[in-house]
């Protein structure tokens, strides 16, 4: 397979050197969704040396409309999402290493993970882990590249520690309620067009051509026709506890991690975000009612139901997820409708 | 006066892409205040804010002609 990766080298910025350079790394990706299975076929095929999978979730009808490595098959088999998206990438390139890993990631269970990889790529889809990332790789001293998207707005933004600002310079905190999948669908264009900043920057990182790393936060919005790059050259915070001079890595502190507990005796699971959260009980409502829940609201609550799951949300962030005791499937389901 | 960008759900809520308001020697902080009380603008808060293409922080000031973005940041994957 020499002529493999003959077009990629042709390439002068990567060249010879750029591919023995990406075919002697090891990069980690951490959720396998929509973002995950792109950016995991785009690394397979340009030829990385090692790819480790993180994904808590399995594969459902749903996820197929957008989520390109999964196929009806691997709904019919409910396969871990790690799994399938491991299966599928062998397939395509028999000699890039690729390592399923199916875990809820939590500060805990990332950490041990960030060894000795180049470079971390954001594919979850919540500000929790994201923040958690943003701390390991300030911690570790590893770029990582963080992408969003929900309907047709997408963004993305690369971070090198000690050169570029950070994830919590700039969002100051945890977004009380961002817009999800779930919640504001999304089409594929808008995952295509994120990968398409991540995979660019995660091949300069790769080879190692730093000063090409796009220097700005991209937004677009594939819909309303909007783009902007934000220059953050001032943005960064010397006092900032990820990035700052005397950090203190809070996202991997217990305090700062969504909490659940199984409700003896209830079948249900209670879920708790680190902080109290002041929820537009009303707008998520209709947000929701519109996406295909069936919703039930009073002032002090929200009671909405999907596919047979049942979820109580109080407008302190705590919700109730009926029917099950599992943990992690209730975080899952949490963090799909509250991000 | 200044130019005001909305992106995404923001440009729904408001009807416009863009609008010419006060804002001259305003913090960012004060104009989300009166943005939000003009045009029912829910969660202002937590959405990024550029001015003139840079990031900007709520208390970054603003001058006379600047463009200022509001850009709800987004959790999906
Ligand atoms: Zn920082």
């Amino acid at each position: 397979m020499s002529e493999r990766y003959s077009r990629q080298t042709l390439f002068s910025p990567i060249g010879e050197e750029g591919q023995k350079k990406i075919s002697s790394k090891h990069v980690l990706l951490i959720g396998a969704g929509a973002l995950g299975s792109a950016n995991a076929e785009f690394l397979t095929r340009a030829g990385i040396g090692k790819l480790t999978i993180v994904d808590r979730d399995y594969v459902e009808e749903s996820n197929l409309q957008r989520q390109q490595l999964y196929t009806e098959k691997d709904v019919l088999e409910k396969l871990p999402k790690a799994e399938a998206a491991k299966r599928h990438c062998q397939d395509i390139n028999g000699e890039v290493e690729v390592e399923a890993i199916i875990m809820d990631g939590t500060a805990l269970s990332l950490e041990p993970l960030f060894a000795g990889v180049s470079l971390v790529i954001d594919a979850t889809d919540n500000f929790e882990t994201r923040m958690v990332i943003n701390d390991l790789s300030q911690k570790h001293r590893i770029p990582w590249i963080y992408g969003a998207c929900v309907g047709s707005v997408g963004m993305s933004f690369t971070i090198i520690p000690g050169v570029t600002p950070c994830l919590n310079c700039l969002l100051r905190s945890i977004p009380i309620q961002g817009m999800t999948c779930d919640t504001g669908g999304i089409i594929f264009p808008a995952v295509q067009m994120v990968v398409a900043h991540q995979a660019a920057d995660a091949l300069k990182i790769l080879v190692e051509d730093y000063d090409a790393v796009r220097p700005g936060f991209s937004t677009f919005d594939l819909w309303r026709n909007q783009y902007q790059t934000m220059k953050v050259g001032r943005a960064k915070k010397s006092d900032c506890l990820s990035c700052g001079e005397a950090p203190t890595y809070p996202f991997l502190t217990l305090e700062n991690a969504t909490k659940t507990t199984v409700l003896c005796g209830r079948d249900t699971v209670q879920v708790r975000p680190p902080a109290p959260r002041k929820l537009q009980l009303e707008k998520l409502g209709s947000d929701l009612g519109g996406s295909g829940f069936t919703v039930k609201s009073n002032p002090f609550l929200l009671s909405v139901e999907k596919d047979g799951e049942r979820m109580v949300i109080f407008s302190d962030g705590r919700a109730l997820i009926h029917g099950t005791k599992d943990m992690v499937h209730a975080k899952v389901l949490y963090q799909r409708i509250l991000g | 006066m200044v130019n005001v960008l909305f992106f995404a759900h923001l440009k729904d809520v408001v009807g416009k892409e863009e609008v010419s308001v006060e804002g001259n020697e305003w913090n960012v902080a004060r104009l989300k205040e009166k943005i939000a009380a003009d045009y029912g603008l829910e969660g202002l808060e937590s959405v990024m804010t550029a001015v003139n293409e840079e990031f900007a922080d709520d208390e970054t000031i603003l001058s006379e002609g600047d463009t200022i973005a509001f850009i709800p940041p987004v959790s999906g994957g």
